[in-house]
Protein backbone atom coordinates (compact mmCIF):
# COMPACT_ATOMS: atom_id res chain seq x y z
CA UNK A 1 0.00 0.00 0.00
CA UNK A 2 0.84 3.66 -0.32
CA UNK A 3 -0.53 6.58 1.16
CA UNK A 4 -1.62 9.53 -0.82
CA UNK A 5 -2.14 12.63 0.59
CA UNK A 6 -3.72 15.25 -1.60
CA UNK A 7 -6.53 18.13 -1.85
CA UNK A 8 -10.00 16.54 -2.90
CA UNK A 9 -12.03 19.18 -4.29
CA UNK A 10 -10.79 21.47 -1.90
CA UNK A 11 -10.30 19.41 1.01
CA UNK A 12 -7.26 17.91 2.60
CA UNK A 13 -7.16 13.91 1.82
CA UNK A 14 -5.27 11.02 2.96
CA UNK A 15 -5.84 7.73 1.84
CA UNK A 16 -3.88 4.09 1.32
CA UNK A 17 -4.28 2.50 -1.81
CA UNK A 18 -2.51 -0.35 -3.66
CA UNK A 19 0.39 0.96 -5.57
CA UNK A 20 -1.23 -0.62 -8.79
CA UNK A 21 -4.02 1.69 -8.05
CA UNK A 22 -4.72 4.58 -11.16
CA UNK A 23 -6.55 7.53 -9.83
CA UNK A 24 -9.84 6.39 -11.05
CA UNK A 25 -9.67 3.53 -8.89
CA UNK A 26 -8.66 5.41 -5.97
CA UNK A 27 -11.63 7.97 -6.88
CA UNK A 28 -14.14 5.17 -7.17
CA UNK A 29 -13.23 2.08 -5.36
CA UNK A 30 -11.08 3.83 -2.59
CA UNK A 31 -13.41 6.98 -1.44
CA UNK A 32 -16.73 5.85 -3.36
CA UNK A 33 -17.01 9.08 -5.87
CA UNK A 34 -18.47 7.77 -8.60
CA UNK A 35 -19.39 10.79 -10.51
CA UNK A 36 -15.97 10.05 -12.62
CA UNK A 37 -16.73 7.23 -15.03
CA UNK A 38 -14.52 4.49 -16.17
CA UNK A 39 -15.35 3.74 -19.75
CA UNK A 40 -12.58 2.82 -22.15
CA UNK A 41 -9.85 2.35 -19.69
CA UNK A 42 -7.48 3.38 -21.93
CA UNK A 43 -7.25 7.21 -22.24
CA UNK A 44 -9.49 7.72 -25.58
CA UNK A 45 -13.24 8.10 -24.13
CA UNK A 46 -12.17 10.69 -21.43
CA UNK A 47 -15.38 10.45 -18.96
CA UNK A 48 -12.79 9.76 -16.64
CA UNK A 49 -11.24 13.02 -16.89
CA UNK A 50 -10.58 14.86 -13.37
CA UNK A 51 -8.55 18.08 -13.28
CA UNK A 52 -5.44 18.32 -11.59
CA UNK A 53 -3.70 21.13 -10.23
CA UNK A 54 -6.53 22.53 -13.39
CA UNK A 55 -5.20 20.51 -16.01
CA UNK A 56 -7.40 17.82 -18.13
CA UNK A 57 -5.76 14.33 -17.62
CA UNK A 58 -7.29 10.78 -17.88
CA UNK A 59 -7.72 9.20 -14.55
CA UNK A 60 -7.61 5.78 -15.49
CA UNK A 61 -3.75 6.69 -16.82
CA UNK A 62 -2.33 8.50 -13.78
CA UNK A 63 -1.44 6.30 -11.61
CA UNK A 64 -2.51 7.38 -8.21
CA UNK A 65 0.89 7.78 -6.53
CA UNK A 66 0.97 10.83 -8.81
CA UNK A 67 -1.70 12.52 -7.01
CA UNK A 68 0.32 13.36 -4.20
CA UNK A 69 0.93 16.80 -3.08
CA UNK A 70 -1.76 18.15 -6.00
CA UNK A 71 -4.82 19.33 -6.40
CA UNK A 72 -7.64 17.14 -8.30
CA UNK A 73 -11.65 18.53 -8.65
CA UNK A 74 -13.78 15.88 -10.11
CA UNK A 75 -17.47 16.23 -10.81
CA UNK A 76 -18.61 15.96 -6.99
CA UNK A 77 -16.74 19.20 -6.81
CA UNK A 78 -18.27 21.60 -9.01
CA UNK A 79 -21.33 22.52 -6.95
CA UNK A 80 -21.43 25.36 -4.99
CA UNK A 81 -23.41 24.93 -1.29
CA UNK A 82 -25.61 22.26 -3.42
CA UNK A 83 -26.47 24.64 -6.39
CA UNK A 84 -24.69 23.97 -9.87
CA UNK A 85 -21.98 25.88 -11.27
CA UNK A 86 -22.49 27.91 -14.52
CA UNK A 87 -21.41 25.27 -16.35
CA UNK A 88 -23.59 22.47 -14.85
CA UNK A 89 -26.68 25.25 -15.00
CA UNK A 90 -25.89 25.70 -18.67
CA UNK A 91 -25.44 21.73 -19.70
CA UNK A 92 -29.37 21.61 -17.92
CA UNK A 93 -30.71 24.35 -19.39
CA UNK A 94 -29.40 23.53 -22.83
CA UNK A 95 -30.41 20.13 -22.31
CA UNK A 96 -26.76 18.98 -22.61
CA UNK A 97 -27.26 15.13 -21.24
CA UNK A 98 -29.05 12.16 -23.02
CA UNK A 99 -27.24 9.31 -21.18
CA UNK A 100 -25.44 11.19 -19.35
CA UNK A 101 -22.20 9.17 -19.18
CA UNK A 102 -19.76 11.63 -21.24
CA UNK A 103 -21.41 14.56 -18.63
CA UNK A 104 -18.66 13.96 -15.92
CA UNK A 105 -15.81 14.44 -18.03
CA UNK A 106 -17.63 17.31 -20.37
CA UNK A 107 -18.07 19.46 -17.46
CA UNK A 108 -14.49 19.32 -16.38
CA UNK A 109 -12.94 19.81 -20.01
CA UNK A 110 -14.99 22.21 -20.46
CA UNK A 111 -13.83 23.86 -16.98
CA UNK A 112 -10.20 23.96 -17.79
CA UNK A 113 -11.01 25.45 -21.19
CA UNK A 114 -12.95 28.33 -19.63
CA UNK A 115 -10.18 28.40 -16.77
CA UNK A 116 -7.56 29.49 -19.84
CA UNK A 117 -9.73 31.26 -22.21
CA UNK A 118 -12.71 32.74 -20.63
CA UNK A 119 -14.49 33.95 -23.97
CA UNK A 120 -13.94 30.75 -26.51
CA UNK A 121 -15.21 30.76 -29.91
CA UNK A 122 -17.03 27.43 -31.46
CA UNK A 123 -13.41 25.90 -32.49
CA UNK A 124 -12.02 26.39 -29.73
CA UNK A 125 -15.04 24.77 -27.59
CA UNK A 126 -14.79 21.91 -30.54
CA UNK A 127 -10.87 21.20 -29.62
CA UNK A 128 -11.06 21.24 -26.04
CA UNK A 129 -13.46 18.87 -25.94
CA UNK A 130 -12.21 16.72 -28.61
CA UNK A 131 -11.51 14.18 -26.53
CA UNK A 132 -14.35 13.74 -24.60
CA UNK A 133 -16.92 11.13 -26.77
CA UNK A 134 -20.61 11.35 -26.43
CA UNK A 135 -21.77 8.18 -27.60
CA UNK A 136 -25.22 9.85 -27.62
CA UNK A 137 -23.88 12.16 -30.30
CA UNK A 138 -25.48 14.64 -28.75
CA UNK A 139 -22.27 17.30 -29.14
CA UNK A 140 -24.16 20.59 -30.36
CA UNK A 141 -26.35 20.93 -27.31
CA UNK A 142 -23.29 20.21 -25.03
CA UNK A 143 -21.11 22.84 -27.84
CA UNK A 144 -23.77 25.34 -27.10
CA UNK A 145 -23.92 24.98 -23.63
CA UNK A 146 -20.72 25.54 -23.01
CA UNK A 147 -20.52 29.02 -24.99
CA UNK A 148 -23.38 29.89 -23.35
CA UNK A 149 -22.16 29.16 -19.85
CA UNK A 150 -18.67 31.05 -21.30
CA UNK A 151 -21.26 34.15 -21.88
CA UNK A 152 -23.73 33.66 -19.29
CA UNK A 153 -23.22 36.33 -15.63
CA UNK B 1 -10.76 -3.02 -14.90
CA UNK B 2 -7.23 -3.01 -12.33
CA UNK B 3 -4.15 -2.89 -13.62
CA UNK B 4 -2.38 -6.28 -12.93
CA UNK B 5 -0.43 -5.65 -9.57
CA UNK B 6 3.10 -4.38 -9.62
CA UNK B 7 5.53 -2.42 -7.23
CA UNK B 8 6.39 1.30 -7.83
CA UNK B 9 9.31 2.80 -7.01
CA UNK B 10 9.50 7.06 -7.06
CA UNK B 11 13.11 8.08 -7.28
CA UNK B 12 14.13 11.74 -6.52
CA UNK B 13 17.03 11.77 -7.96
CA UNK B 14 18.19 10.17 -12.19
CA UNK B 15 21.35 8.69 -10.12
CA UNK B 16 18.58 6.89 -7.66
CA UNK B 17 16.63 6.14 -11.14
CA UNK B 18 19.32 4.46 -12.45
CA UNK B 19 20.30 2.68 -9.40
CA UNK B 20 16.56 1.08 -9.04
CA UNK B 21 16.73 0.36 -12.75
CA UNK B 22 20.18 -1.42 -12.25
CA UNK B 23 18.49 -3.68 -8.86
CA UNK B 24 15.41 -4.50 -10.57
CA UNK B 25 17.53 -5.59 -13.98
CA UNK B 26 14.67 -7.17 -16.20
CA UNK B 27 12.06 -6.72 -14.00
CA UNK B 28 11.75 -2.82 -13.97
CA UNK B 29 10.58 -0.49 -16.59
CA UNK B 30 10.21 3.65 -16.38
CA UNK B 31 6.93 4.87 -16.38
CA UNK B 32 6.25 8.46 -17.29
CA UNK B 33 2.96 10.29 -18.21
CA UNK B 34 1.79 6.77 -18.68
CA UNK B 35 -0.39 7.50 -21.69
CA UNK B 36 1.08 4.76 -23.65
CA UNK B 37 2.82 2.22 -20.94
CA UNK B 38 -0.77 2.07 -18.89
CA UNK B 39 -3.09 1.13 -22.11
CA UNK B 40 -0.29 -1.39 -23.08
CA UNK B 41 -1.07 -3.01 -19.24
CA UNK B 42 -3.98 -3.25 -19.68
CA UNK B 43 -4.37 -4.90 -23.20
CA UNK B 44 -1.70 -7.39 -21.28
CA UNK B 45 1.28 -7.19 -23.87
CA UNK B 46 3.74 -6.15 -20.82
CA UNK B 47 3.16 -7.18 -17.51
CA UNK B 48 6.24 -5.86 -15.43
CA UNK B 49 6.92 -6.09 -11.74
CA UNK B 50 8.04 -3.17 -11.12
CA UNK B 51 7.18 0.28 -12.03
CA UNK B 52 9.80 3.27 -11.54
CA UNK B 53 7.99 6.60 -12.40
CA UNK B 54 10.04 9.68 -12.61
CA UNK B 55 7.62 11.98 -11.84
CA UNK B 56 9.64 12.97 -8.73
CA UNK B 57 12.59 13.96 -10.31
CA UNK B 58 12.88 17.87 -10.37
CA UNK B 59 16.01 17.68 -12.76
CA UNK B 60 13.94 15.70 -15.32
CA UNK B 61 11.44 18.43 -15.38
CA UNK B 62 11.15 22.01 -16.99
CA UNK B 63 12.11 23.88 -19.90
CA UNK B 64 15.38 26.00 -20.26
CA UNK B 65 16.25 28.34 -23.40
CA UNK B 66 20.49 27.81 -22.95
CA UNK B 67 22.03 30.19 -25.50
CA UNK B 68 20.71 29.11 -28.61
CA UNK B 69 19.41 26.12 -28.04
CA UNK B 70 16.31 24.76 -25.83
CA UNK B 71 16.54 22.60 -23.43
CA UNK B 72 14.15 20.05 -22.25
CA UNK B 73 13.21 17.67 -19.40
CA UNK B 74 12.21 14.21 -20.70
CA UNK B 75 9.08 14.87 -17.83
CA UNK B 76 7.67 17.96 -19.81
CA UNK B 77 4.22 17.20 -21.23
CA UNK B 78 3.65 18.14 -24.60
CA UNK B 79 0.78 20.70 -23.51
CA UNK B 80 3.17 22.63 -21.44
CA UNK B 81 5.57 22.66 -24.47
CA UNK B 82 3.08 23.63 -27.13
CA UNK B 83 2.07 26.52 -24.75
CA UNK B 84 5.60 27.65 -23.81
CA UNK B 85 6.81 31.25 -25.19
CA UNK B 86 9.98 30.79 -25.95
CA UNK B 87 8.69 27.31 -28.06
CA UNK B 88 6.41 29.57 -29.96
CA UNK B 89 8.35 32.37 -30.47
CA UNK B 90 11.57 30.38 -32.09
CA UNK B 91 10.93 26.71 -32.41
CA UNK B 92 7.36 26.78 -33.68
CA UNK B 93 7.44 23.27 -35.45
CA UNK B 94 7.71 21.62 -32.44
CA UNK B 95 5.65 23.80 -30.45
CA UNK B 96 2.91 23.12 -33.45
CA UNK B 97 3.56 18.93 -34.03
CA UNK B 98 3.47 18.78 -29.64
CA UNK B 99 0.13 20.17 -30.18
CA UNK B 100 -1.23 18.01 -32.57
CA UNK B 101 -0.51 15.10 -30.29
CA UNK B 102 -4.28 13.31 -29.62
CA UNK B 103 -5.62 15.42 -26.97
CA UNK B 104 -5.72 17.96 -24.50
CA UNK B 105 -5.94 15.29 -21.50
CA UNK B 106 -3.18 13.01 -22.94
CA UNK B 107 -1.24 16.38 -23.63
CA UNK B 108 -1.53 17.67 -20.32
CA UNK B 109 -0.06 14.32 -19.07
CA UNK B 110 1.75 12.53 -22.18
CA UNK B 111 5.69 13.60 -21.70
CA UNK B 112 8.47 14.31 -24.48
CA UNK B 113 10.62 12.07 -23.18
CA UNK B 114 7.82 8.95 -23.16
CA UNK B 115 6.95 10.31 -26.67
CA UNK B 116 10.33 9.64 -27.93
CA UNK B 117 10.87 6.18 -26.23
CA UNK B 118 7.71 4.71 -26.84
CA UNK B 119 9.39 5.19 -30.67
CA UNK B 120 5.90 5.18 -32.17
CA UNK B 121 6.95 5.38 -35.93
CA UNK B 122 3.97 7.84 -36.40
CA UNK B 123 4.75 10.03 -33.55
CA UNK B 124 4.20 13.42 -34.02
CA UNK B 125 7.29 15.47 -31.90
CA UNK B 126 9.90 13.36 -33.63
CA UNK B 127 10.06 14.23 -37.05
CA UNK B 128 9.89 17.84 -36.13
CA UNK B 129 12.68 17.46 -33.80
CA UNK B 130 14.80 15.07 -36.47
CA UNK B 131 14.23 18.70 -38.83
CA UNK B 132 15.52 20.74 -36.06
CA UNK B 133 18.70 17.97 -35.61
CA UNK B 134 17.74 17.62 -31.86
CA UNK B 135 19.70 15.52 -29.38
CA UNK B 136 18.68 13.14 -26.33
CA UNK B 137 20.37 12.80 -23.15
CA UNK B 138 20.57 9.43 -21.74
CA UNK B 139 21.73 8.10 -18.24
CA UNK B 140 22.87 4.84 -17.10
CA UNK B 141 25.15 3.12 -14.72
CA UNK B 142 28.10 4.44 -16.23
CA UNK B 143 27.23 8.21 -16.66
CA UNK B 144 25.37 10.64 -19.25
CA UNK B 145 25.86 10.03 -23.05
CA UNK B 146 24.15 12.25 -25.54
CA UNK B 147 22.51 10.67 -28.57
CA UNK B 148 21.42 12.77 -31.82
CA UNK B 149 17.80 11.33 -32.56
CA UNK B 150 18.99 10.90 -36.22
CA UNK B 151 20.55 7.74 -34.66
CA UNK B 152 18.17 7.31 -31.55
CA UNK B 153 15.46 4.97 -33.22
CA UNK B 154 17.29 1.96 -34.12
CA UNK B 155 13.90 -0.31 -35.19
CA UNK B 156 10.10 -0.98 -34.93
CA UNK B 157 9.51 0.73 -30.86
CA UNK B 158 12.66 -0.04 -30.29
CA UNK B 159 15.75 2.99 -28.96
CA UNK B 160 19.11 3.48 -28.05
CA UNK B 161 18.22 3.62 -25.21
CA UNK B 162 19.22 0.55 -23.37
CA UNK B 163 17.96 -1.27 -20.66
CA UNK B 164 18.94 0.59 -17.31
CA UNK B 165 19.00 3.32 -19.13
CA UNK B 166 17.03 6.83 -18.55
CA UNK B 167 16.57 9.41 -21.47
CA UNK B 168 16.57 12.63 -19.18
CA UNK B 169 16.56 15.77 -21.89
CA UNK B 170 16.06 16.71 -25.70
CA UNK B 171 18.57 18.94 -26.74
CA UNK B 172 17.44 20.99 -29.46
CA UNK B 173 19.99 23.64 -31.60
CA UNK B 174 18.85 26.99 -32.71
CA UNK B 175 16.90 26.73 -36.36
CA UNK B 176 18.99 28.23 -39.24
CA UNK B 177 18.37 32.16 -39.62
CA UNK B 178 15.66 33.16 -42.17
CA UNK B 179 14.24 29.53 -41.45
CA UNK B 180 10.79 28.82 -42.58
CA UNK B 181 8.83 25.54 -40.64
CA UNK B 182 6.05 23.67 -41.45
CA UNK B 183 4.33 20.21 -39.86
CA UNK B 184 1.10 18.36 -41.43
CA UNK B 185 -0.42 15.11 -40.56
CA UNK B 186 -2.82 13.01 -42.50
CA UNK B 187 -5.79 11.08 -40.21
CA UNK B 188 -7.77 9.50 -42.24
CA UNK B 189 -10.22 8.83 -39.45
CA UNK B 190 -10.27 10.82 -36.85
CA UNK B 191 -8.43 13.95 -36.04
CA UNK B 192 -7.15 12.69 -32.40
CA UNK B 193 -5.65 9.51 -33.98
CA UNK B 194 -2.06 9.07 -34.55
CA UNK B 195 -1.43 10.13 -37.88
CA UNK B 196 -1.34 7.51 -40.95
CA UNK B 197 1.48 9.81 -42.18
CA UNK B 198 2.81 13.09 -40.56
CA UNK B 199 4.97 15.42 -42.50
CA UNK B 200 7.50 17.92 -41.28
CA UNK B 201 9.95 20.14 -43.27
CA UNK B 202 12.26 23.10 -42.34
CA UNK B 203 13.23 25.32 -45.34
CA UNK B 204 15.79 28.14 -45.48
CA UNK B 205 15.61 29.71 -49.82
CA UNK B 206 18.39 32.76 -50.42
CA UNK B 207 17.70 35.70 -51.93
CA UNK B 208 17.19 34.45 -55.50
CA UNK B 209 14.33 32.28 -53.85
CA UNK B 210 16.67 28.89 -54.28
CA UNK B 211 16.72 26.70 -51.41
CA UNK B 212 19.65 26.97 -49.54
CA UNK B 213 19.28 24.41 -46.82
CA UNK B 214 16.36 22.15 -46.70
CA UNK B 215 15.33 19.25 -43.87
CA UNK B 216 12.53 16.63 -44.59
CA UNK B 217 11.27 14.00 -41.84
CA UNK B 218 8.55 11.82 -41.89
CA UNK B 219 6.60 9.75 -39.54
CA UNK B 220 4.57 6.81 -40.38
CA UNK B 221 6.41 6.14 -43.47
CA UNK B 222 8.98 3.52 -42.12
CA UNK B 223 9.81 1.24 -38.96
CA UNK B 224 11.20 4.44 -37.13
CA UNK B 225 10.25 8.01 -38.03
CA UNK B 226 12.73 9.14 -40.42
CA UNK B 227 14.87 12.04 -42.20
CA UNK B 228 13.63 12.08 -46.07
CA UNK B 229 17.15 12.52 -47.64
CA UNK B 230 16.59 11.45 -50.89
CA UNK B 231 14.01 14.07 -51.09
CA UNK B 232 15.87 17.06 -49.39
CA UNK B 233 18.46 16.03 -52.36
CA UNK B 234 15.95 16.84 -54.87
CA UNK B 235 15.50 20.11 -53.77
CA UNK B 236 19.03 21.70 -52.76
CA UNK B 237 19.98 24.33 -54.50
CA UNK B 238 17.28 24.59 -56.91
CA UNK B 239 14.15 27.22 -56.75
CA UNK B 240 10.88 26.06 -55.73
CA UNK B 241 9.13 25.09 -58.70
CA UNK B 242 6.28 22.77 -58.55
CA UNK B 243 8.37 20.18 -60.91
CA UNK B 244 11.36 20.42 -57.95
CA UNK B 245 8.27 20.19 -55.41
CA UNK B 246 6.92 17.29 -57.08
CA UNK B 247 10.08 15.57 -57.93
CA UNK B 248 11.05 15.77 -53.99
CA UNK B 249 7.72 14.25 -52.91
CA UNK B 250 7.97 11.37 -55.65
CA UNK B 251 11.77 11.00 -53.88
CA UNK B 252 10.40 10.92 -50.71
CA UNK B 253 7.17 8.40 -51.53
CA UNK B 254 10.39 6.18 -53.16
CA UNK B 255 12.49 6.33 -50.35
CA UNK B 256 9.80 5.63 -47.34
CA UNK B 257 9.14 1.85 -46.33
CA UNK B 258 6.19 2.01 -44.91
CA UNK B 259 4.69 -0.96 -43.00
CA UNK B 260 0.94 -2.12 -43.70
CA UNK B 261 -1.67 -2.12 -40.35
CA UNK B 262 -4.98 -1.52 -39.86
CA UNK B 263 -5.08 1.95 -40.67
CA UNK B 264 -3.80 2.03 -44.18
CA UNK B 265 -1.72 0.17 -46.70
CA UNK B 266 2.10 0.07 -46.99
CA UNK B 267 1.09 1.58 -50.94
CA UNK B 268 -1.50 3.75 -49.70
CA UNK B 269 1.05 5.64 -46.58
CA UNK B 270 3.15 5.77 -49.32
CA UNK B 271 1.23 7.54 -51.94
CA UNK B 272 -0.26 9.80 -48.74
CA UNK B 273 3.45 10.66 -48.18
CA UNK B 274 3.65 12.37 -51.54
CA UNK B 275 0.52 14.05 -51.65
CA UNK B 276 1.68 15.59 -48.27
CA UNK B 277 5.23 16.34 -48.81
CA UNK B 278 4.00 18.31 -51.88
CA UNK B 279 1.35 19.78 -50.03
CA UNK B 280 3.68 20.85 -46.99
CA UNK B 281 6.41 22.22 -49.44
CA UNK B 282 3.82 24.18 -51.24
CA UNK B 283 2.70 25.74 -48.09
CA UNK B 284 6.37 26.54 -47.50
CA UNK B 285 7.01 28.33 -51.05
Amino acid sequence: MISIDFTLNGRPCRIDVPAHWTALDLLRDGLALNGTKYGCGEGVCGTCTVLLDGEPVRSCLVLAARLRGRAVLTVEGLDRDGEPDRLQAAFARAGAVQCGFCTPGMLLSARALLASNPSPSEQDVREALAGNLCRCTGYTKIVHAVLAAAGGP
Amino acid sequence: MRLHPFALSEPETVPEAVEVLARFDGEARVIAGGTALVPTMRLGLVRPDRLVSLHRVPALSGIRVDGDALDIGAMTSLAALSRHDAVRARWPLLGQAALRVATPAIRSTATLGGNLCYAEAASDPAPALLCLEAQVRVAGPSGERAVPLAGFFTGFYETAVAPGEILTAVRVPAAPAGAGSGYMRFCPRSAEDKPLVGVAALLVLDAAKRVAEVRIALGGAAPTPIRARRAESALGGEPLTDAAISAAAEAAAAEADPLSDLMGSAAYRREMIRVWVRRLLLSLR
